[in-house]
């Protein structure tokens, strides 16, 4: 009878975990966006950054801070249930130089079950801005941030619960100078001259 | 009296020989095959299970003696490996105050050429400079969203209606 149990409900057993390790794993992995589309816009880009923090790094990042700055500790906490951080930005000495599919490819990822859009600022000459958070249950599960204009590409995406008050209050912080990335409003002829 | 009675039993017996004869009788030797006592047999294998805990002791002792020697000088290594001069410190604005207070500890110039130990001291440092280098791109990472935010939140409220940005014009 034992036997008999054993190997009639060891394949559904193993079925089952299967089932719940897949959907595990596609739960942790469902606020990642793939960027891996946008890397050919890098050989065009007149700068660029790529920054790739997986969980393993972050464990890592974050035994660099110290517990005893009061800024290291908050910026420690903020950043203790994040499983991983992804940025692709790229700036461009011409405009067009990316095209509406390289948009749309993150936008259909954001459209998504489960992301929702927070902000969308469009502006024929400022670009446009969207915000997008993906929640789980009552939580943040994860953070997208799509900033598009004609010279710049830029694509932020949190993996994992992310406090916004916080992260919105560490522009300026630890002595690290502001990046300065409100767009500077284009010299008209008479000033370039 | 005749003596070859007590050599070997011949002639006339001496009735004061064979009264003692059958006194002592019972007492002579009576030949039978040896036995080895039971109990002789169960009391030498009582200490087998002895002996075995003994020895699983003393080996586990051992063990741990060795264990406890081999990490004292493990966790000894990080203090001894920074006699190597320690290249500058990378491009980090505000380093960890733990990962700078471990540089600061000197070695004795006894252990300078052990290769293990550098070898470690050379693990340790590139540990440290992985966990700059992330620490460094998280910041950076972090910042860049925490603008974006900034930037999103401050376009949003500052944006006039719709029609209005339609409608405006450059003037000259």
């Amino acid at each position: 009878m034992k036997s008999l149990f054993q190997t009639n409900m060891k394949t559904p057993l193993l079925a089952v975990l299967l089932v719940f390790a897949t959907a595990f794993v596609a739960r942790a992995q469902g606020s990642r966006i793939q960027l891996s589309s946008l890397d050919h816009l890098a050989a065009k880009a007149s700068q660029s950054v790529d920054v790739t923090i997986d969980e393993r790094l972050m464990k890592v990042a974050a035994k660099a801070f110290s517990d005893k700055d009061a800024d290291e500790r908050e910026v420690k906490k903020l950043v203790a249930g994040i499983k991983g951080i992804y940025v692709k930005s790229f700036e461009f000495d011409a405009e067009g130089q990316y095209s509406a599919a390289d948009v749309e490819s993150i936008r259909t990822q954001l459209r998504a079950p489960g992301w929702s859009r927070l902000v969308n600022f469009t502006s024929k000459k400022e670009g446009s801005l969207e915000v997008y958070m993906l929640m789980e249950g009552d939580q943040i599960g994860g953070l997208a941030v799509l900033s598009v204009d004609e010279k710049e590409f830029t694509i932020v995406n949190i993996v994992g619960p992310v406090d916004l008050e916080k992260l919105a209050r560490l522009e300026g912080q630890l002595g690290v100078p502001e990046l300065g990335l409100e767009p500077t409003k284009p010299k008209t002829k008479n000033e370039k001259n | 009296m005749n003596e070859d009675y007590l050599w070997d039993k011949s002639g006339e017996p001496d009735p004061e020989i064979q009264r003692l004869e059958e006194i002592l009788g019972p007492l002579r030797y009576q030949p039978k095959p040896f036995a080895t006592p039971t109990n002789l047999a169960t009391r030498r294998r009582r200490y087998f299970p002895l002996l075995a805990i003994a020895a699983t002791v003393l080996l586990a002792l051992l063990a741990a003696g060795i264990w406890f020697r081999v990490r004292v000088s493990h966790n000894s290594q990080p203090r001894q490996a920074n006699v190597t001069p320690m290249p500058p410190p990378i491009e980090e604005k505000t380093p960890s105050r733990e990962i700078i207070a471990e540089d600061s500890t000197p070695a004795s110039p006894a252990i300078r050429n052990n290769k293990p130990r550098k070898r470690s001291t050379a693990l340790k440092q590139r540990d440290r400079e992985e966990a700059l280098a992330a620490k460094e791109q998280l910041l950076f990472a972090l910042r860049l969203a925490s603008e974006k935010l900034n930037l999103a939140q401050r376009k949003t409220q500052g944006t006039p209606p719709a029609n209005q940005i339609k409608n405006q014009h450059r003037v000259g």
